[in-house]
């Protein structure tokens, strides 16, 4: 099943993809999750994965960064196909995914759950760079440095999830519900993050339930239902059919958040 | 009470402790990573023995190499055994992995019994172990000094080790949370490896103290450091590593302070009266005495 | 049996579907294994040799002992580790009713007086014992209960290991570790252990079949979602846990009363592996998987024990090769075919209608 593209302008100027997935049916034991999704990550872009609770768009994610075997289909990572690899040989190639949920690693400090983030993809000598790097962008972890992860508050824990996946330096940086369960001044602080992040040329692949926000922000966009592709193109076009909108956005406004 | 025999409770409180942590140690290190009850972990403690055994009576090798030898025998067969037993079976039932791991402890005590002997053999020890010394006056085996001084320096490497270096950090990050250390380049196969290296070697020592007490070894030895490891996990708590150190350690404290204040006529219910003990840790705090990084949910 | 016809509903009998049209059809299940049975044991009374006899009758208590342990773990999904334990508790109590007092001063001078004047006919014994195991169970079992996973095992495990070390160590009561020998002659018949087992059989069907058993299962496959429906998932698992107690401590007095001397040490790991066998090969979520397992493992064994001991007359020392074997099979059944021969399903009208029609669609039992 081929995504529909509507802007034909970006259609065959597939300007080096980062990510290529084709044709992917990913299943959950005896339940067909996925059905034949293709979908596509440009260096550069921000492209945001919309669509309400359950309709695969975890799932989609979970498949490309290795943590769950496709039943069919293929995934290509800067060219190469890298169907059925495991996590940790994607993160080695340039992959990161920050977890939905944040799942930082509660009894290990700030440090150590950095020195985590980039284990697969450790450089001694930039190390220290990426770390000041990474405390210009989120100075609450300088802070909080040797503090466990547990005892951060939800904010916190999700700045440290995504710095987190950022120390590594990835080539395409997957991103699970940043904004889930955040209070909305948080959820701002983290959509002008990613745009920031976006600013510095980061490639992006972002899941988000708050479609609103996340189609404020993203180059392209992805609509997902019952595990399958509804709708692709760019937000602008999005916006203007209002009917689906209103089928696939309808739910969303104000869903998360505390 | 008499300071002579303070000190020598202590002194025995503290080398059976240290035996009992290493053994417990052993279990968990291997639990923690991977949430499998290595119950074979008592036939990598007899193997190593009977590479004591052999080693120590077939050739004149001096006994320390002979000891390096038997860890080194502990260790390949840590790793071995996850390669080709264990590994096949990741990523099913947690049941499944649980029979699996009794079954290979099942095959290795019966090819013990059919491969080298039924009987017990003796395992040579060596003189300067066995003889005594005496410190603060009192009279001890010299072997229980040298398994307290080995113990605490193990731990501390360990700990060292784990607490500092980003094997260490990988390996507590995996026993969080699996996936996501995954998510994070944690390879998933060195990371268990490890942990069954650091059991096997773990059995190699313990085999070493073991059967330098006993003077000997038979296929179905490795039955009571397993069950040692089993109730020192229990008091200590099964997700932490500090926690099965200090089962260890209470485990023995409770047994040497039964047989110490015990009338003579209740002493032969020592072991039954410990086990009662346990019983109530296990139906007060099973999930024992340490709070480890992973809670098991309580439900109901 | 024409009802059948009427049927559009596959019942699998995986969850034990209560489906009101499979009615004759489920239940046929503990006619078909007991029929086969008491064929068996027919047969084999038939053939008047006293050594099949005998190994017949200690193979039905393994039964019964194997389909205790199905009752509890078919329907909770809760691998019982300290379960012949109880079957030790069940051997020991029961012996110490039946013996008459001065069978008990000759053979176990240790043992309390209060004990050893307690005689029960041989009947009222086996009950005894069986029930003093239940207590036990009943006592000790409730903050297990909400144990799962990990967790559970290890506890169930150590709870093994603390009732073996006791009954190997409280002499007034079990002689310690020597042996326990209760003299006299075998109370244990082979009518007894045909009657009890089919009594069992259907019992533990029944147990299944039951709004329990019902609830066991949905707390199984998913706890937190039983929980909403509002069951109480320790008190369902303390029910059926106590339950397959009793019939462990019934089969444990069953064997102490046929073997004739006992150790703590028969109900230990040794027994434990045998059971698992059974029902690994068998197929641990079925009371047919249960009896099936037990028939051909037990096969298997006297198979396997008379090649170890024509191998050992003839030189080589082959004591444990049974073990090995035994072992090896579980491990590739784990592998290949987790859920064992009988993969979840029972030996019904259904199920053998299907054989024979061969047909293709094999529900997919999810792991």
């Amino acid at each position: 099943m081929s995504e529909l593209i509507i802007n034909t302008a970006q259609a065959q100027n597939s300007v080096n993809p980062i990510l290529e997935v084709d044709d992917l049916y990913v299943s959950y034991g005896a339940i067909q999750a996925i059905h034949g999704v293709s979908l596509h990550v440009n260096k550069g872009e921000l492209v945001s994965i919309c669509g309400v609770n359950g309709a695969g768009k975890s799932t989609i994610l979970k498949s490309i960064a290795g943590v769950l075997k496709p039943k069919s289909g293929t995934i290509r990572f800067k060219q190469v196909d890298v169907t059925g690899k495991k996590p940790e040989q994607l993160h080695k190639i340039g992959m990161a995914l920050v977890p939905e949920g944040r799942d930082i690693f509660p009894t290990l400090t700030v440090e150590e759950n950095l020195r985590i983030g980039a284990y697969g993809r450790y450089k001694p000598k930039t190390y220290a760079a990426d770390l000041e790097d990474m405390f210009n962008l989120f100075p609450i972890l300088k802070e909080r440095f040797h503090q466990a992860g547990g005892l951060l508050s939800g904010g916190e824990q999700q700045m440290l999830a995504i710095a987190r996946g950022l120390i590594s330096r990835p080539d395409l940086l997957m991103m699970d519900e940043p904004s889930l369960g955040l209070s909305p001044t948080r959820v701002d602080q983290i959509f002008e993050l990613i745009l920031e992040l976006k600013g510095r040329g980061i490639t992006i692949l972002l899941v988000e339930q708050n479609a609103k926000r996340a189609l404020e922000i993203a180059d392209r966009a992805y609509l997902f239902s019952n595990g399958r592709i509804e709708y692709a193109g760019c937000p602008k076009d999005m916006e203007s059919s209002i009917d689906i909108a209103a089928v696939y956005l309808g739910a969303n406004e104000g869903g998360n958040g505390v | 009470m008499n300071g002579k025999i303070l000190i020598e409770f202590f002194i025995n409180v503290f080398s059976m402790g240290s035996l009992y942590a290493l053994i417990a140690l052993g279990l968990v290190f291997v639990f923690g990573i991977c949430q499998l009850i290595n119950f074979a972990y008592g036939e990598f403690i007899t193997v190593s023995a009977y590479i004591l055994y052999f080693v120590g009576t077939f050739t004149s090798l001096p006994w320390p190499i002979v000891f390096l030898i038997a860890i080194l025998v502990g260790v390949a067969v840590g790793y071995i055994s996850e390669l080709v037993a264990f590994r096949p079976f990741r990523g099913r039932s947690l049941d499944a992995l649980l029979v699996t791991s009794f079954a290979i402890s099942v095959i290795l005590q019966n090819m013990f019994q059919i491969g080298i002997s039924p009987r017990s053999k003796p395992v040579p020890v060596p003189a300067v172990l066995a003889q005594n010394i005496n410190l603060f006056g009192v009279t001890t085996p010299l072997r229980n000094i040298v398994l307290i001084i080995t113990t605490f320096v193990l731990l501390v490497v360990l700990t060292l080790i784990m607490k500092y270096t980003p094997l260490g950090i990988a390996m507590r990050g995996a026993s969080e949370n699996f996936v996501t250390a995954r998510l994070m380049g944690v390879p998933a196969n060195q990371v268990i490896s490890v942990a069954f290296i650091i059991c096997g070697f773990l059995a190699g020592i313990v085999a070493i103290f073991w059967s330098v007490r006993t003077g000997s070894v038979e296929p179905m030895m490795g039955g009571t450091p397993l069950n040692i490891g089993f109730i020192a996990v229990v008091i200590g708590g099964m997700y932490s590593l500090p926690g099965s150190v200090a089962g260890g350690y209470v485990y023995a404290f409770i047994s040497n302070t039964l047989s110490l204040i015990l009338p003579t006529t209740l002493l032969s219910f020592r072991d039954a009266i410990m086990f009662i003990i346990v019983i109530t840790f296990l139906l007060l705090k099973p999930e024992g005495l340490i709070r480890g990084s992973y809670q098991e949910e309580r439900v109901g | 049996m024409n009802t059948k016809k009427n049927k559009t509903l596959e019942t699998t009998n995986i969850t034990g579907s209560c489906s009101q049209f499979d009615f004759a059809g489920k239940w046929s299940t503990p006619v078909f294994l007991i029929i086969i049975y008491c064929v068996i044991g027919f047969f084999i009374w038939w053939l008047n040799i006293p050594f099949i006899e005998d190994i017949f009758t200690s193979s039905t208590i393994t039964l019964i002992m194997v389909l205790g342990f199905q009752m509890y773990m078919g329907n909770s999904g809760i691998l019982n580790w300290s379960y012949v334990g109880y079957a030790g508790i069940g051997a020991f109590l029961s012996a110490i009713f039946s013996m008459e007092p001065m069978l008990k001063n000759l053979q176990l001078p240790t043992m309390y007086p209060f004990l050893v004047d307690l005689h029960l006919p041989f009947l009222l014994a086996l009950l005894a014992g069986a029930l003093v195991a239940t207590l036990v169970a009943a006592l000790i079992a409730w903050p297990l209960m909400r144990l799962s996973d990990s967790v559970g095992a290890i506890t169930q495990f150590a709870l093994l290991i603390v009732i073996n070390v006791v009954l190997s160590q409280w002499s007034q009561v079990t002689n310690g570790p020597r042996t326990f020998t209760l003299g006299g002659s075998r109370k244990t018949t082979y009518e007894l252990v045909m009657v009890v087992a089919v009594v069992v059989i259907i019992a533990v069907f029944m147990f299944k079949e039951s709004s329990l058993g019902l609830k066991l299962r949905a707390t199984r496959d998913d706890r937190y979602a039983a929980r909403s429906s509002g069951i109480n998932f320790v008190a369902v698992r303390y029910v059926g846990y106590v339950s397959s107690a009793f019939i462990a401590g019934l089969a444990g007095g069953l064997y102490s009363h046929y073997i004739l001397s006992i150790t703590a040490a028969s109900f230990y790991l040794t027994q434990l592996f045998v059971v698992l066998s059974m029902l690994v090969i068998g197929g641990s979520m079925s009371v047919s998987g249960a009896f099936f397992g037990t028939l051909i493992v037990t096969l298997a064994r006297q198979g396997l024990s008379q090649v170890e001991l024509g191998l050992t007359r003839s030189g080589f020392e082959a004591y444990g090769m049974t073990e090995i074997v035994v072992a090896i099979l579980m491990i590739i059944f784990l592998i290949w075919r987790p859920n064992g021969l009988t993969g979840g399903y029972e030996l019904n009208l259904n199920s053998l209608k299907r054989l024979f029609r061969k047909k293709k669609h094999k529900l997919v039992i999810d792991q």
